[in-house]
């Protein structure tokens, strides 16, 4: 279900996105998807998947080498002023002048032409309500992670903007500081703002997010509502195991033979999850090739289906393919 | 009331670069000059300028010379937009890459013009007296205009390429000393000097914003000023045209 009650006005339309650095290996390729207005969308991937590339088109900081983007009915190519007046990005690299976190407010508020009375408005609210007031004649770069990443989103907020794009803003974070964050944009969202939101973190994806583009290896292998995603694995339990390293190679390689395609696994040194429409079964052949194998099982655990298995087993089988 | 984006622009770089360690180099360090080599070759200099006083002979000098400590706080502010990601920031703002950089380009313009008029007043306040007429005001101004677009420019290019700091830092060091002293600011272009060194000399454009504004400050305008100030026009331009080149490759991040 989700969270807000969305338009049905598409707002980004992408359509055969391709990309390559150097003219050969492909940062992203025959990417598409819409987003609805009000819709938060959550592109999730792993580092170096292509997540900042797509946001970097999507903000107009670069052209791809093919296809068609779409921003509010606008084309980057031709309307890069325009479509910038209304958007926010929130990068995924730090980003501040020299100078105090209240002046980085205020410079911004200048920048994007808001009236004074209204900067001194926005800039008193946003530092109260992102708790940055005691800090508020720092110089930001003397702050701490959290704090910047605080002054960076709340900073954005400091214009109106339909779209809001946050490269991963939560890297860094501790758990509290990632949840305070990531509420403060869903009050916004709240109130009508389209979020495009990248992360390689699968709880804020689940947390934030309407709809998720799995994306690796600049493709995206699976779209859809994280409810429908979820549902797709009903049933489904992901079993995670660790192998003492001595008879680690034998046993994944007898394991893997001996679950064909029964059940996805996913292999990385001595530890693997392995996703199973029937985990009891395959729960039996686990033990039964340590014991055939004579591999001692370090540690075990069974749990139910969540977004990470979504991703795990996209990436896995697209791997695999 | 909306304001171009130029001139957001240029209030964005003036508020950020005037902190006391910017304006300790951009004024402070020429100021210095004024006084320590003002005063200390005063008793060993005679007959250079009004007056046979090296103090006037100096202040057209350091004048120019702001032109290069302009240009080097444009340069500093492209390389610090790249390094600290406000560059990408203000590209994904409502701004143009182009309008990014004549926001810079303005504000070195502003701030050799202002570096140029507290030198002034500081040899007021030495000499006890400073006359400009019209035409030596207007030669110094388009003297200091070219000189700080040709050295905001050549150090432009430079932050445009140099991604480390270290080489950016010394590079800027050298390049200051070696303009700053192979010029007529200090010391007139003598004929007893080395080949090498009169050579240095004729091409560094610094040489002829100097001459140009100390001609204009002395009353001493004359045809060759045009011809100076034509040469460094042509100069400019071709920099000018290297720096916009050089940007609009360049990445907006060293990440």
């Amino acid at each position: 279900m989700s969270r807000v009650s969305r338009s049905d006005q598409t707002v980004i339309r992408v359509e055969g996105l391709e990309h390559t650095y150097d003219g050969k290996a492909f940062a992203l390729k025959g990417v598409g998807f819409e987003v609805k207005k009000g819709e938060v969308f959550g592109l999730l991937g792993k580092n170096g998947a292509g997540k900042s590339t797509l946001i970097k088109i999507l903000t107009t900081l670069i052209r791809p080498t093919e296809g068609t983007v779409t921003i509010l009915g606008m084309e980057p190519s031709k309307d890069g002023p325009k479509i910038r007046k209304r958007i926010g990005v929130v990068q995924q690299d730090e980003s501040f002048d020299f100078t105090t976190v209240q002046g980085n407010f205020d410079i911004y508020g200048v920048l994007w032409n808001v009236p004074k009375e209204e900067r001194v408005r926005r800039r008193e609210e946003l530092l109260k309500r992102f708790g940055l007031e005691d800090i508020r004649k720092k110089r930001a770069f003397d702050l701490s992670g959290g704090q910047k990443r605080r002054v960076q989103v709340a900073r954005e907020m400091m214009h109106d903007v339909d779209i809001l794009f946050l490269d991963e803003p939560t890297v860094g974070l501790d758990v509290i500081m990632r949840r305070q964050l990531l509420d403060f944009v869903r009050e916004d969202v709240k109130k009508g703002l389209t979020v495009v939101f990248t992360t390689h973190n699968l709880e804020e994806a689940d947390y934030l997010c309407d709809r998720v583009a799995v994306i690796d290896s600049g493709r995206i292998l699976v779209m859809d509502t994280v409810d429908n995603l979820k549902n797709m694995y009903k049933g489904k339990k992901t079993i995670e195991l660790t192998v003492e390293s001595s008879g680690a190679e034998r046993f994944y390689e007898r394991l893997a033979t001996t679950l064909g395609t029964q059940a996805n696994l996913k292999r990385e040194s001595e530890s693997a999850a392995v996703l199973s429409d029937n985990p009891k079964e395959t729960l039996a052949a686990i033990l039964g090739v340590a014991k055939e194998t004579g591999a001692q099982i370090e540690w075990l655990s069974v749990r139910k289906d969540t977004l990470e298995d979504v991703f795990i087993d996209s990436v896995s089988r697209e791997n695999v393919g | 009331m909306a304001y171009p984006n130029l001139l957001k622009l240029v209030y964005r770089n003036i508020k950020v670069n005037t902190d006391y360690g910017t304006l300790i180099i951009l004024i402070g360090l020429p100021a210095m000059y004024l006084v320590f080599f003002g005063y200390g070759f005063q008793s060993i200099v005679s007959g250079e300028g009004p007056g046979n006083s090296y103090l006037p002979f100096l202040t057209p000098g350091i004048m120019a010379f702001q032109t290069v400590m302009a240009g080097t706080v444009g340069g500093s502010m492209l390389w610090a937009d790249r390094r600290y990601g406000m560059l990408a920031q203000l590209l994904v703002g409502p701004f143009t890459r182009l309008q990014y950089l004549l926001g810079i380009m303005l504000t070195a313009v502003m701030f050799g013009f202002a570096g140029a008029a507290v030198m002034l007043v500081g040899a007021y306040l030495l000499i006890g007296t400073v006359s400009i007429g019209f035409v030596g005001a207007l030669v110094i101004i388009v003297a200091i205009l070219a000189g700080s677009i040709f050295f905001g420019s050549l150090m432009l290019v430079l932050s445009a390429l140099l991604k480390s700091n270290n080489a950016y830092n010394s590079v800027q060091v050298l390049i200051i000393f070696v303009v700053n002293f192979a010029s007529t600011v200090f010391y007139p272009l003598s004929p007893k000097l080395p080949v090498a060194l009169q050579v240095l000399f004729d091409i560094n454009p610094l040489t002829y914003v100097a001459n140009v504004v100390r001609d204009g400050y002395s009353g001493a305008v004359a045809v060759g000023d045009a011809y100076q100030i034509a040469g460094l026009v042509a100069v400019t331009l071709v920099f000018l045209f290297l720096a916009v080149r050089s940007y609009m490759r360049s990445g907006v991040s060293f990440s």
